[in-house]
């Protein structure tokens, strides 16, 4: 039993932080959309670093799974509104449908592009937002380019009262539900065998499977893990919390940018470090949105080059090998 | 009618194609010299562009002489590029070298943006048409066909016929066994990769001549897709395969979408998009070293 407490005590700075955040947002006035956005990017973080951070695969098309999630609720909620007697049963059945899809798109992309390696793989993988976003415009799947609003359907289903309650609070808090739910899963990656045929993978993909690890069916439980918590995140922080879909918007490239500079920041392939990369990304946009409107990204493109150069390891990824022999250690992976 | 409509825009897809090949000659030159995937490819083409529109509009010099400008500053932003972060990532894992790239594209898109703003721009240079019977082709087109052409046929003389070339493709062949025999390596390395931006950046200027209001500083996006298609037609490491691959994807583009045109229901132009991503993961399933098999 104390073993199995150990195992999972890296888990205490997480979750602190996450109590830290929600109790913040909670007690003081005027802070709970800044807390709203920050649990976002730690949680966009902790999923992208499931399969980023542990394989080393760069996934450029990662947003289409937010995208995807974000349908699955929008085709719940408009298509059920007017069936008697499930009411808040549909927010449930859009986060099973949100599931299913990402879970469909993650196996169609990764049967393809998980066969390639390296810069081919990332070349694979740049189009599918684009592609999926381009295919629901031209054959007009969905409502194509004109997209989805359910805003009285939602108020239809839960009451005008519910469904405001629901986009500025109880979305959020689902959010850090499901950043929690990531942070628990990496950590139960990292200590069963998927982590470490992972991180051999990582190391070396051609040693890998000499030794006889199965890197392809690693490769994909860490993808399709990572797409899961990406369709959710999209049904949760962008269908609930602003009802209407566009295409343009829930495939823009941008969020996958801003995933891999919170996981790069923090730290690639550690526990700790999407939280802290979640948290630096999200309050230097928020103060930079603030003081310097609209040049965020022209601050943020060279700090990337900057980090890749200089600090490879990222901010969790330092303070591992500083703090390599203290007790502190035992919280950091 | 409807054949006539398609032949004629085949021969449009051969004129856009020759553009989409130069302008995809770059990347494969940076990806078989180097090893890196330039994933900010786009976003040097849009500086290209913009040069073309600032020369033509603010400094009333014709687009031709921007191709030069446009080369020469190019070559300038990856030498650039290439001492200040690249030269150290060259050993790194691939996740650096293409975060790296794409950083870069972001912050001339956000720099270009900064300076011009983000509407929409276009010039307007007008030196007549010519009738080919079945369509008609503005001589601004046919101009930047040959010139494509030109460019394209200039390189493979450098690659075969210079010393510098053949250093190159001593590195490409064994760069240990290049450095073992004098080869300045460090050196081939950033003019391949200054060269490749070079002909990415003027590529932007022969671009514009295609799209006359499309001059934005998000324009890039669109045309990595494309390029990434194009260049893994061609084998991606081989910039003549990379040309002729521009010819074939600009045949398949500018056809599908007549064919497209012809369905109830649907937009042509998305779904041509759509098209190019299929194809794309078609070829690296199917025949990952390219149509040409990598020659």
């Amino acid at each position: 039993m104390k073993k199995q407490i150990r195992k999972y005590s890296p888990l205490i700075p997480v979750y602190a932080a996450y109590l830290f955040l929600f109790l913040i947002g909670r007690n003081l006035p005027g802070m709970w959309q800044l807390v709203a956005m920050l649990l976002f990017y730690c949680a966009l973080g902790q999923a992208f670093n499931i399969f980023l951070g542990m394989t080393g695969y760069v996934d450029f098309g990662y947003v289409a799974f937010m995208g995807v999630g974000t349908y699955g609720m929008a085709l719940a909620i408009t298509r059920l509104a007017n069936v008697e007697g499930l009411a808040t049963a549909i927010i449930v059945i859009g986060f099973v449908l949100a599931l299913f899809m990402s879970t469909m798109l993650s196996i169609a992309v990764g049967a393809v592009a998980l066969r390639l390696r390296g810069a081919y793989f990332a070349i694979a993988t740049i189009g599918v937002n684009e592609g999926f976003r381009f295919l629901i415009e031209g054959a007009k799947i969905w409502n194509g380019s004109e997209g989805i609003i359910f805003t009285a359907q939602l108020n239809q289903i839960l009451g005008r009262e519910a469904a405001s309650a629901l986009s500025i609070f109880w979305a959020d808090v689902m959010v850090l539900v499901l950043a929690a739910l990531a942070a628990f899963v990496t950590l139960f990656y990292m200590r069963s065998k998927i982590g470490y045929a992972l991180t051999a993978l990582r190391e070396d993909e051609d040693a890998a499977k000499v030794m006889g690890i199965n890197v392809t069916k690693y490769k994909i439980i860490a993808f399709i893990t990572s797409a899961c918590f990406a369709g959710l995140l999209g049904a949760s922080s962008w269908a609930l919390k602003t009802p209407y879909v566009f295409p343009p918007e829930v495939f823009e490239i941008h969020y996958t940018i801003e995933a891999i500079i919170i996981v790069l920041l923090g730290g690639a392939g550690t526990l700790l470090g999407p939280v802290a990369g979640g948290l630096i990304y999200g309050i230097s946009k928020y103060y930079l949105s603030v003081f310097l409107p609209g040049i965020q990204l022209l601050i943020f493109a060279p700090i990337i080059i900057v980090i890749i150069v200089l600090f490879p390891e990222g901010v969790v990824g330092m303070l591992k090998s500083r703090l390599k022999d203290s007790t502190l250690a035992r919280f950091l992976i | 009618m409807v054949l006539e409509q398609l032949a004629g825009n085949l021969v449009q897809g051969v004129v856009l194609g020759s553009v989409y090949g130069m302008a995809t000659m770059g990347l494969s030159l940076i990806f078989g010299v180097l090893r890196v995937v330039n994933v900010g490819h786009g976003a040097f083409m849009m500086v290209g562009a913009f040069i073309a529109l600032w020369f033509f509009n603010f400094l009333g010099i014709n687009p031709v002489i921007a191709i030069l400008a446009a080369f020469v500053i190019g070559m300038g932003l990856g030498f650039l590029f290439y001492y200040t972060a690249m030269s150290r990532l060259i050993k790194a894992p691939e996740l650096a070298t293409l975060l790296a790239t794409f950083a870069m594209g972001v912050l001339l898109q956000e720099i270009v943006k900064l300076i011009f703003g983000s509407e929409f721009r276009g010039y307007n240079w007008a030196v007549g048409k010519i009738s080919l019977g079945i369509t008609v082709l503005p001589n601004t087109k046919l101009l930047a066909c040959v010139g494509s052409g030109v460019i394209a046929i200039l390189l493979y003389l450098w690659v075969n016929k210079t010393r510098a070339g053949s250093a190159m493709r001593s590195v490409v062949e064994d760069s240990e066994g290049a450095r073992v025999c004098g080869v300045n390596v460090g050196g081939v390395y950033a003019l391949s990769f200054a060269l490749g931006i070079g002909l990415t950046v003027a590529s932007g200027v022969l671009l514009t001549m295609f799209i006359p209001v499309g001059i934005n500083p998000y324009m890039g996006g669109g045309y990595t897709l494309k390029a990434f298609v194009i260049a893994v037609l061609g084998g991606l490491a081989s910039p003549y395969g990379a040309f002729f691959g521009g010819l074939v994807f600009g045949i398949i583009e500018n056809g599908s979408y007549t064919l497209f045109a012809l369905m109830e229901g649907v937009e042509p132009f998305a779904l041509t998009r759509f098209l190019s991503f299929v194809i794309l993961l078609a070829i690296l399933l199917i025949r990952p070293t390219g149509l040409l098999g990598g020659k």
